[in-house]
């Protein structure tokens, strides 16, 4: 019998869990839950809900359960390219994560259920869209229960958007720290006092944040039909409004606007768009990891291969523009994440095996490393050799740039500080690379004295 | 008559109860909202048809 593992992230919810097995992913839905399930699926708010790319599909299976005991059923859920996480989503991808969840729970309470959860990890971009992974988030709707899962929304999505709009939109880099969302007496004291007039938030994260504190350490549970099905929808229209109320403007950013301010030739540019098509294109790659991708002018280019590509920046304005191009152009096959790649996302959560590491969710078939190398090499002293082992780690092949000391960008980079890199210069790039990679091609960027590399791993 | 618990999540004793107080009020704006709905069919305007297959991605 082929092994079966189950994974570390889904521990907690004892309606069911997920499994792998022969590298497919399977949802064991255990008994407890079958009243719910069978709820889901008769209703009609799964079919409405798939049909409006708010829920992921899934097929029943045959399956055997990795644990027969508890099991109800096994389901195949459809597969989501790349796993991405909260703290790697610009604003606009958070509040329509946010705003599908809404959404969501919306379309099931019209049909007698209820979000049991409101997990911000629940959400993955699936086709372009903001989608429910989790099948087992839904649970029989009793008329006159508060919703439970209120206090995990506000958390996840309400006070990292409140904080990203009104202070700084670096500040959903807290979802790092806080796996299971935004302390609301945190959120409340680092947001500007004005949002106390702000009705949504003034309730929701500060009146919201005294109410925690001062029943912290009450076992009071509230009385039976406390909540009317009205109030509750009054409750969820309000989070609705309040956060879409809520906006930011990425301007005033490292790279907002780092191609105008660039001297290369438009030529130059335009050459190097054509080389990233031809080579992907000659290659064909299921998943491209463009690793400073910008507002993603050279993921487009490798996407039109047919290939998912992740678009990753450091910039959250950056990749805000491209999420919003993602949404304007209706692309699928594109998904713009933040990420520092001096720092990358850790592993988080419980045993550290909850959400994982940035590149434990590689490798990729391909990686594009435009316009990067400087930064990495130079600004943060990474030496060569080690670069070529990160990148070896991450793909297997790989469209790398390499900028010269005679580049204006790089003369800018070390304009405040010693020389301290004598291999930085072709041979020296091309020596370490070549330990990890076998160059396939070398190509001089037209009118600028940067050169473009495909090379393949060596083992 | 209390709730038995049956949430795997802790949804704060906190939580539930300013929910409670919040959602009150505005359940008030609900019902306000669909009795105005009804005046105004009486006096033969349409309700705006609500957009139930609405995109999520609003912005």
């Amino acid at each position: 019998m082929p092994q079966t593992e189950k994974l570390p992230a889904s521990f907690r919810d004892p309606s069911g869990f997920l499994f792998s097995r022969s590298g497919i992913l399977y949802r064991q839905i255990n008994r407890a839950y079958s009243m719910d399930y069978a709820r889901l699926m008769d209703s009609g708010l799964y079919a409405k809900l798939t049909k409006l790319g708010l829920l992921i599909p899934h097929a029943e299976s045959d399956q055997a359960p990795a644990e027969s005991a508890s099991a109800f059923k096994v389901i195949q859920p459809e597969r989501v390219p790349f796993i991405s996480y909260p703290y790697e989503w610009s604003f606009s991808q958070l509040k329509d994560a946010a705003l599908a969840t809404l959404s969501i729970q919306k379309h099931a309470l019209k049909l007698g259920m209820s979000l049991k959860d409101a997990s911000a990890y629940n959400i993955q971009f699936a086709r372009g869209k903001a989608t429910l992974i989790d099948t087992l988030s839904f649970e029989i709707y009793k008329e006159g229960e508060p919703w439970i899962a209120y206090k995990q929304f506000c958390q996840h999505f309400l006070a990292p958007l409140a904080l990203m709009s009104f202070r700084d939109a670096r500040l959903n880099q807290l979802l790092r720290v806080y796996i299971d969302g935004v302390p609301l007496d945190l959120a409340g004291a680092l947001l500007p006092a004005k949002t106390k007039f702000n009705f949504g938030l003034l309730t929701h994260i500060h009146i919201h944040a005294g109410a925690q504190k001062k029943y912290s350490d009450n076992i009071v549970a509230p009385r039976k039909g406390a909540m009317s099905k009205q109030a509750l929808t009054g409750l969820i229209e309000s989070l609705e409004a309040t956060i879409k109320k809520l906006t930011w403007k990425p301007a005033g950013t490292e790279w907002g606007d780092y191609y105008k301010n660039t001297n290369y030739a438009d030529s130059a540019f335009e050459h190097k768009k054509q080389l990233v098509k031809e080579w992907t294109a000659e290659k064909n790659p299921n998943l491209v990891w463009d690793l400073g991708g910008n507002t993603g002018v050279f993921s487009r280019e490798a996407a039109s291969s047919g290939a998912f590509t992740v678009s990753f920046d450091i910039d959250p304005a950056a990749v805000e523009q491209n999420y919003r191009i993602v949404k304007k152009q209706k692309e699928q096959n594109i998904l713009p994440l933040v990420l520092d790649l001096t720092n990358p996302s850790p592993a988080i959560g419980w045993d550290n095996a909850e959400r994982d590491s940035f590149g434990a969710r590689g490798p990729a078939d391909m990686a594009l490393a435009l316009a990067v190398i400087h930064h990495l090499a130079i600004s943060n002293n990474v030496p060569l050799t080690q670069l070529a082992e990160f990148f070896a780690a991450r793909c297997k092949w790989l469209v790398i740039e390499f900028v010269p000391k005679s580049d204006s960008q790089v003369k800018r980079l070390l304009a405040s500080r010693e020389d301290i890199f004598p291999n930085y210069v072709r041979e020296g790039f091309e020596s370490a690379f070549s330990e990890r990679f076998d160059i396939r091609k070398a190509e001089s960027v037209r009118d600028s004295e940067r050169t473009l590399y495909l090379m393949e791993r060596k083992y | 008559m209390h709730y038995t618990p049956h949430f795997y999540l802790d949804p704060g004793t906190g939580s539930f109860i300013i929910q409670i107080a919040i959602a009150a009020l505005l359940g008030l704006g609900v019902a306000l909202r669909a009795s105005w709905g009804s005046i105004k069919k009486l006096f033969g305007i349409k309700p705006k048809e609500e957009d139930d297959d609405s995109d999520n991605a609003s912005n």
